[in-house]
């Protein structure tokens, strides 16, 4: 036997640039960033701790965080809530997945089916809102058209789809809207390593479920779970989409926030304060996740 | 059993031909290259023989049996690639029992395995290491050792050597030679570099512009190349033409014996190897070398590359001497039994 070839010691390790430097480039951006969302939070935290001068409210105290949390609609809002992030967020990633598959299974002649992948993207979600309820309202598109076609009697027997119970109208419009962002987060990773480690797994025998299993679930977990996290993080927290197309009651925590922040009694605002803390609690601890995610992702050389 | 045989292989890529009219048998238990520039089109009949790339033509025979429709997973042929390309989530064990685990090997016939060829590999104490943290040449050893594992017929290696640096390359290449001689498994190993090629085959397959060119030992390439390409591609230089008359080659460098059966009466294109031919600084006295003066010179580490000027001709002289300057006089041989003649003109 030839003689010992290389050990762990000789291992490669790679320096980013230096810390200082970069957070000093960084530090525009950051200024503005930190001044809004953290001057903001800040100035939400006082607020919602009872420091409300302009109302008449200077007392410090976590009453309005212990009213929120100890009332019922709060926690039918929250679980509400819940429900609508995760559904749309499961459904979103469950198509997502065999989409990106399809995708990178394409060659590169297939430019128009991204840019139509794409154009989701842009499109506010106010809009696909208002197309939604346009769509799927008892008056709207569909239910005039399923009337004319004679699969039902009268735009009335229509089935409710929007400002219903189960939120559908609500999950419809993000699941449309994220699975572009997600199939394309998903895409990314394909695209780095996908390809050529499913080539080798082929050569080394596994079939075609083998591969999903074993290869591509794993290559796109850490995207899949940090766009995910990322989608979960924004429908928990999106105002817009539930107050048009939800119902009157229970609503979603960002709508039932507004309704108390904007509420003619000023001793309300508290708490609709607080419960928006809550929710940005929420979704600081989603994106925190996505990050760690992320970052094990590029630790495994799955994403550049 | 490992016999691996191509048959009149054409490859497509698209409207393009990339490999036409290509033969290759390789022989069980031998160690073959093939070898050719970038872009010859070896990682694409690696592929096709791998099952990755459909043949437009032609036929694939393992042992045998014709492959052709087998798809790569159940083809008894596992290709090592030009990068590692280990799995990033699976530790170098796991990396390695992949395709046991996919043949639904039991665990523990699996270890002992995967312990086997860790031992082959040196990758011995590494078993548990991320692959992140491997060297790059551990990491090429973990994809070797996963393809060695399955004890395919016909291993195939496309250039699995050239993301390494040149002294992790020798040891590497000595390290699959080792491997080769105790398994006697088949191997496809392909490369750009010739002396990669001579070091590591039992038998070479030049391949140039998508056509098989030569096939043989190392020797036989490099001191018998079958035109003046494969000679050109094995470092040939100082091709001359010259008349066949009576045995003799008459060219402008001389006349040299070459003997009659070489085509009396035709124009033949020769060569000499600038290693073959011998340089001196020109003696005062009488002497029945070609005379000429310095060109160039170029220091190559063990050896010097020296172009002389011989009247209208430029000669390329390798020598062991770092003795010899531009413009300085000398006096160059030319064995004839070194100089190799080509049929045709």
């Amino acid at each position: 036997m030839t003689s010992p070839l290389t050990t762990g010691a000789d291992a490669r390790t790679r320096k980013g640039p230096g810390g200082v430097a970069l957070s000093l480039a960084l530090l525009p951006a950051l200024a503005v960033v930190l001044i809004l969302f953290g001057g903001g939070f800040a100035l939400g935290i006082v607020q919602a701790l009872g420091y409300l001068p302009g109302a008449g409210l200077g007392e410090w105290s976590l009453a309005h965080f212990a009213r929120v949390l100890s009332d019922p609609d709060f926690l039918h809002s929250f679980l509400l809530t819940l429900y609508i992030a995760g559904a749309s967020t499961v459904i979103a990633a469950g198509i997502s997945i065999p989409a990106a598959l399809g995708l990178a299974s394409l060659s590169k002649r297939s430019r128009v089916i991204h840019f139509i992948f794409q154009m989701p993207l842009t499109v506010p979600h106010l809009v696909i809102a208002i197309a939604v309820m346009f769509m799927l309202a008892p008056a709207g598109l569909l239910s005039r058209a399923a009337t004319g076609a004679g699969w039902i009697a009268s735009p009335a027997d229509f089935p409710l789809l929007i400002n219903d119970a189960w939120g559908i109208g609500i999950i419809l419009t993000y699941v449309w809207k994220e699975i572009p962002f997600i199939t394309l987060m998903l895409l990314a990773v394909l695209r780095h390593t996908g390809r050529d480690l499913l080539d080798v797994g082929r050569t080394l025998k596994a079939d075609a479920w083998q591969r999903f299993r074993y290869i591509t679930l794993p290559i796109i977990f850490p995207a899949l779970g940090a766009a995910s996290l990322i989608v979960f993080a924004y429908t928990f927290g999106a105002f817009e989409v539930p107050f048009l197309l939800g119902q009157t009651y229970p609503m979603t925590l960002p709508v039932w926030a507004y309704k108390h922040y904007s509420d003619i009694d000023l001793m309300a605002r508290p708490e609709g304060i607080a419960t928006g803390i809550v929710i940005a609690l929420v979704v600081m601890a989603a994106v925190i996740l996505a990050q760690v995610l992320t970052k094990a992702a590029r630790k495994r050389g799955l994403i550049a | 059993m490992g016999e691996l045989d191509l048959k009149n292989l054409r490859i497509d890529y698209g409207a393009r031909m990339i490999i036409r009219d290509f033969n290759l048998a390789v022989r069980n238990g031998e160690m073959m290259s093939l070898l050719g520039p970038s872009g010859a089109g070896k990682t694409t009949i690696l592929k096709a023989i791998a099952g990755l790339l459909a043949p437009a033509a032609g036929d694939i025979l393992i042992d045998g049996q014709s492959v052709r429709d087998v798809p790569p997973e159940k083809r008894d042929a596992v290709m090592v690639f030009q990068k590692p390309l280990l799995f990033p989530f699976m530790n170098v064990a796991q990396n390695i029992g992949f395709g046991l685990r996919m043949q639904g090997q039991p665990g523990r016939e699996a270890r002992r395995h995967i312990g086997a060829i860790l031992a082959l590999t040196q990758l011995e104490g590494l078993e548990h290491r991320k692959v992140h943290e491997l060297s790059g040449g551990q990491q090429q050893r973990v994809a070797l050792a996963r393809a060695l594992v399955l004890k395919p017929s016909v291993l195939l290696l496309d250039e699995p050597l050239s993301n390494l640096d040149a002294n992790l390359r020798q040891r590497m290449r000595e390290l699959i030679q080792t491997i080769q001689s105790e398994t006697r498994m088949t191997m496809l190993f392909v490369t750009h570099d010739q002396s990669e090629a001579l070091m590591i085959s039992h038998r070479v397959a030049l391949l140039l512009e998508g056509r098989l060119r030569q096939v043989g030992a190392p020797r036989e390439l490099f001191y018998q190349p079958a035109d003046p390409e494969v000679a050109r591609f094995f470092g040939g230089r100082n091709f001359f033409q010259g008349h066949v008359r009576d045995g003799k080659l008459h060219s402008d460098l001389g006349v040299f014996p070459v003997g009659p059966q070489n085509g009396n009466g035709h124009v033949r294109t020769a060569t000499i190897r600038p290693e073959d031919i011998r340089i001196a600084p020109r003696a005062t006295g009488q002497s029945r070398g070609l005379r000429g003066r310095v060109v160039k010179t170029r220091f190559e580490g063990s050896s010097t590359r020296v172009v002389v000027a011989c009247g209208a001709n430029e000669v390329m002289v390798l020598t062991p001497e770092d003795a010899f300057r531009p413009g300085q006089e000398v006096e160059i041989t030319v064995p004839p039994e070194k100089i190799r003649l080509f049929p045709g003109d």
